[in-house]
């Protein structure tokens, strides 16, 4: 494994829950696959559509997404949107990133050094 | 009809999907894999390179369709990986062995050559190995697809292993089955095979008499003697419990062990003529032998009381200070 694979792998570790935030927070409007896979990469949540897809059945069948098929337009649809418990969850999850982001913040601040402690 | 690659993909994806979600998950994957290729096409792109540079990116289908249902794409994860390797080590440290004994056990009975008895309990320890290693397997990997998170007890310190003592290792255990085997082994051989033959005949050495009651009893002692091995292995020291046992196995082979000599029924009064009286051992010396043989019956069994519970009392003193400490 080279160094590049290395720290590709951290950075994977660290997006990783990332892409349910995201999706959960974007769904608040209804979407479907590809359309959702291509906003969440113009957002900058670059996003495998293999990831993405199995993942909206899974936010699904725990009921933190609804679905239903539009079938007015040429090509039908499934359209998925983030259910009440969806957005509960999104609003933890985003609690939590921003906990996370002032904690990592304070380390870059004030580095802990043996004469601060 | 010429499939395209898309309705290739699908069918290899769907084909891997429990038949509930098959249908809408299809539908759902053909329009994201058109709109997909939909909007490279607009970019200029060759529909056919599109449709390949599309599909590439979704990778296996396999793969797919094992996200889409929850499977999983390990035969055995973390939760039952340490299960998987414990299980195998115990039934690889018992199971070929035994196979190996019982196979050079049979070939010995049927008058095999040692080549022939050496050729195939190497096979059948290999078998049994190969056996365990694949049924142990399927089991954990069946356990891995159908039980839910938690099927597994929590991991608590209270299921530390104890420090290993002396005398409870792989090596006891192992020395010690092989032994009682080869003592089962010697036994049958005497009967059916004879360590000494004379003029063509087979001559036992112990009292054919003894067949079969006493004999059996004594295979039995043999096989609660191993167990106790195996039982101490499994916990890792000697316990009071096991000291018990081990003096009860112990007694019920010496007590008949010194009657049958003392009546002269142990030995078989041929092989006794034939051997010892035919060369010139006197009465005298007879009874010397038998008084040697005596000590020794005695010998064993007592040895075997005291050795259980020296572990015994040496574990219990060990686990004491180990808590003191």
């Amino acid at each position: 494994m080279n160094e590049n694979n290395v720290v590709g792998t951290h950075l994977q570790e660290v997006r990783r829950g990332t892409i349910v935030l995201a999706a959960l927070q974007l769904l608040r409007h209804a979407g479907y696959g590809y359309g959702l896979l291509e906003a969440l990469a113009q957002r900058g949540f670059a996003t495998d559509a293999n990831t993405l897809y199995p993942l909206l059945r899974r936010l699904e069948k725990q009921g933190y997404l609804t679905s239903e098929w539009n079938t007015e337009e040429p090509r039908p649809r499934k359209f998925y949107q983030t259910s009440a418990d969806g957005i509960r969850l999104a609003e933890t999850l985003t609690k939590e990133w921003l906990a996370l982001s002032e904690a990592i913040a304070s380390l870059t601040a004030a580095p802990f050094t043996p004469e601060n402690h | 009809m010429v499939t395209t690659l898309t309705e290739r993909y699908i069918a290899a994806t769907v084909g891997n999907i429990p038949p509930a979600s098959r249908d809408d998950v299809q539908a759902e994957l053909e329009v994201s894999i058109a709109d997909a290729i939909e909007a490279r096409t607009t970019q200029g792109e060759p529909h056919e390179t599109a449709e390949k540079a599309v599909l590439t990116g979704l990778g296996d289908p396999v793969a797919l369709a094992a996200g889409y249902s929850d499977r999983p794409l390990h035969l055995i994860g973390p939760r039952y990986y340490l299960l998987w390797w414990r299980l195998l080590k115990l039934l690889w440290a018992i199971v070929p062995a035994v196979a190996m004994g019982g196979v050079a056990l049979s070939g010995a009975l049927d008058g095999t050559s040692a080549g022939g008895i050496i050729g195939s309990s190497i096979a059948a320890g290999i078998t049994a190995a190969l056996q365990v290693a694949f049924w142990v397997t399927l089991v954990l990997a069946i356990l891995e697809r159908t039980t839910g998170v938690g099927a597994l007890p929590a991991w608590s310190v209270e299921r530390l292993p104890e420090i290993r003592t002396k005398g409870a290792g792989r090596a006891d255990m192992i020395s010690s089955v092989i032994f009682l085997v080869l003592g089962v082994g010697a036994l049958l051989w005497d009967r059916f095979r004879g360590f000494v033959v004379h003029e063509g005949d087979a001559i036992s050495l112990l009292s054919p008499n003894l067949w079969p009651w006493w004999i059996s009893g004594l295979i039995v002692l043999m096989a609660a003697q191993a167990a106790v091995v195996i039982a101490v292995h499994v916990v890792g020291r000697w316990n009071e419990t096991f000291a018990m046992i081990n003096t009860v196995i112990a007694l019920a082979f010496a007590t008949p062990a010194m009657a049958l000599l003392a009546t002269g029924e142990l030995f078989n009064s041929e092989f006794v003529a034939l051997i010892l009286t035919n060369n010139g051992v006197d009465a005298n010396s007879l009874r010397n032998l038998a008084i040697v043989t005596g000590a020794g019956l005695i010998g064993f069994p007592v040895w075997s009381i005291i050795d259980g519970w020296f572990k015994t009392v040496r574990d219990i003193r060990h686990r004491k200070s180990g808590i003191i400490n």
